[in-house]
């Protein structure tokens, strides 16, 4: 078996970055890095990306010196007057893969935060904008809840609802995230399919799977 | 006679232990994968997640913010008997669905499929959804799953028809490529528990698939031999191919694979899978009179 990841060589460096980011800092984390976020991030998901891009609403509030995004609905409650993150956990980023080329030209992303991986176009656009993707590399919605200084601001409530409005929060230690495409267009998650690909035929063969099999067809 | 007291209170608690504590069988399945990991990135990855999990039952935080649906099954003992009647389950448990939802142990992710939005209590059509079965006693048996968006939506679930020709190797390999692409990048948070249903009709064969994935406890294997051997033969199979938990790499692809199948029609085969998020949630409560206690397995193909 191929396997990925199996030394610290193969994927990281601890890498804690201020934000809001600099180009310079975007440019010295790489595919396989793992970094932590401190300072103010802000959440969103496609209920805020289909009011703007799609329908043509204002945004609510100003994304300058806010260019730290990470896809997530997390779970508040107001205790004692305040917002309080309950848990949070960044959600799958690909969904949003119809918007996301134009959030970070929009909103001057330099980084995004989300489950799994980006498509070809959002790639592209990070490469030409300098931008990344990073992802957490297991589920671990406490340690992020503990990360959380403060909930800065939140919008938009009202229009739709507590989990897709937009949360501004400062953070501490925000992470690990790992970068699974950096801004030089390189990609963590396809050095994997490409073991996975290989590994497979092993798998086939451990099943008594004919190589050359194909399905009837039916329909 | 069950009173809506003690009902209301043994599905709360059930909601809540579901969210917040992590199944015993899916707690040893972390251990074990810790242990065998190979790829420090892997075990990095499994630690953080356990060690959540952990601290989530201690400061009753939730074990994944992802909720998703509210499942619940429910075996009904034929002479079980409730305070107002059966209708009475449901009130009950959509009332407390929506407590718990306020309460912040479930999040509100149920939303009109088309306008998106919610109630934000986790109540609608169809939702919470109750599936059932009857067994001899007088105890109702409840098991409550908060259903993950990401093992349900993104390839997680597959259904093919297969012809006659093609058994075995088609189902072998429907289940080894879905798979591969429903754990790439970690969308569905492997290692999964991989449900497989085979044969029935399209509806039968994927809820075997889902009460596979969802209420089998990993370890627990189908009553069939040969089916058994196919759970292991698939299992080892997938955990060669390296993708490793969320997708980085590692020796854990999967927790468990579970098969369940019905009687089909000859002239061919519908198989399915449905796959189960690695923080693999549910809870089951048997309530008996005014006294209820939670159980390990649901015990639902038992």
């Amino acid at each position: 078996m191929i396997l990925i990841g199996l030394d610290r060589r193969d994927y990281m460096d601890l890498i804690n970055l201020n934000t809001p980011l600099t180009d310079e800092d975007v440019r010295k984390v790489k595919a396989g890095d793992v970094v932590y976020f401190n300072g103010e991030v802000w959440t969103c998901r496609s209920l805020l990306q289909k009011k703007i891009i799609d329908e043509g609403f204002e945004m609510p509030f100003s994304t300058e010196k806010r260019n730290v995004l990470i896809h997530m609905g997390p779970i508040m409650v107001k205790k004692n007057e305040k917002w309080t993150p309950v848990s949070m956990s960044p959600t799958t980023s690909i969904r949003f893969e119809k918007w996301i080329p134009e959030t970070i030209k929009r909103w001057g992303l330099k980084a995004i935060v989300g489950k799994g991986t980006v498509g070809e176009k959002s790639r592209a656009v990070m490469k030409e904008y300098n931008c990344f993707h990073a992802c957490p590399i297991g589920v671990y919605p406490q340690k992020l809840v503990d990360s959380v200084i403060e909930v800065v601001e939140v919008h938009w409530i009202e229009k739709i609802g507590l989990i897709e409005a937009p949360w501004v929060l400062r953070v501490r230690d925000f992470g690990p995230f790992m970068v699974d495409v950096d801004s030089y267009g390189d990609s963590y998650f396809e050095k994997v399919e490409d073991a996975v690909e290989k590994n497979k035929i092993k798998a086939y063969e451990m099943l008594g799977i004919p190589r050359n099999f194909e399905y009837s067809s039916l329909y | 006679m069950i009173s809506l007291e003690i009902l209301g209170e043994a599905i709360r608690s059930t909601i809540i232990k579901a969210a917040s504590e992590l199944p015993s069988d899916v707690a040893h399945a972390f251990e074990k994968a810790i242990e065998n990991e190979k790829s420090q990135l892997a075990a990095e990855s499994l630690i953080s997640t356990f060690e959540s999990c952990k601290q989530a039952r201690e400061k009753g935080g939730l074990l994944c913010p992802d909720t998703g649906w509210p499942l619940f099954f429910i075996k009904i003992g034929t002479n079980a008997k409730i305070e107002g009647g059966l209708l009475e389950l449901e009130r009950v448990a959509k009332e407390k669905v929506k407590e718990c939802t306020q309460k912040g142990y479930l999040r509100p992710t149920m939303v009109h499929p088309i306008t998106r939005i919610g109630k934000g209590d986790n109540i609608g059509d169809h939702i919470p959804h109750f599936t059932y079965k009857f067994f001899p006693g007088e105890s109702l048996e409840i098991t409550f799953v908060p259903k993950g968006g990401g093992s349900e939506l993104f390839g997680g679930t597959r259904y093919r028809v297969l012809a006659p020709s093609d058994i075995p190797a088609g189902i072998k390999k429907f289940v080894i490529d879905a798979y591969i692409q429903a754990a790439s990048a970690g969308k569905i948070c492997p290692p999964s528990i991989v449900g497989v249903g085979i044969g029935g009709t399209s509806d039968i064969c994927m809820n075997l698939a889902k009460e596979a994935a969802v209420l089998r406890p990993i370890g627990s294997h189908n009553r069939d031999e040969e089916i058994a051997k196919l759970e292991i033969e698939l299992k080892r199979a997938i955990n060669e191919l390296g993708i490793g938990p969320m997708g980085i790499g590692g020796s854990t692809s999967v927790f468990s694979v579970h098969i369940e199948y019905a009687y089909v029609h000859t002239a061919g085969l519908p198989v399915a899978i449905n796959a189960n998020c690695a923080i693999a949630r549910r809870a089951t409560v048997r309530i008996r009179e005014s006294e209820f206690e939670f159980l390990d397995d649901p015990n639902w193909f038992g």
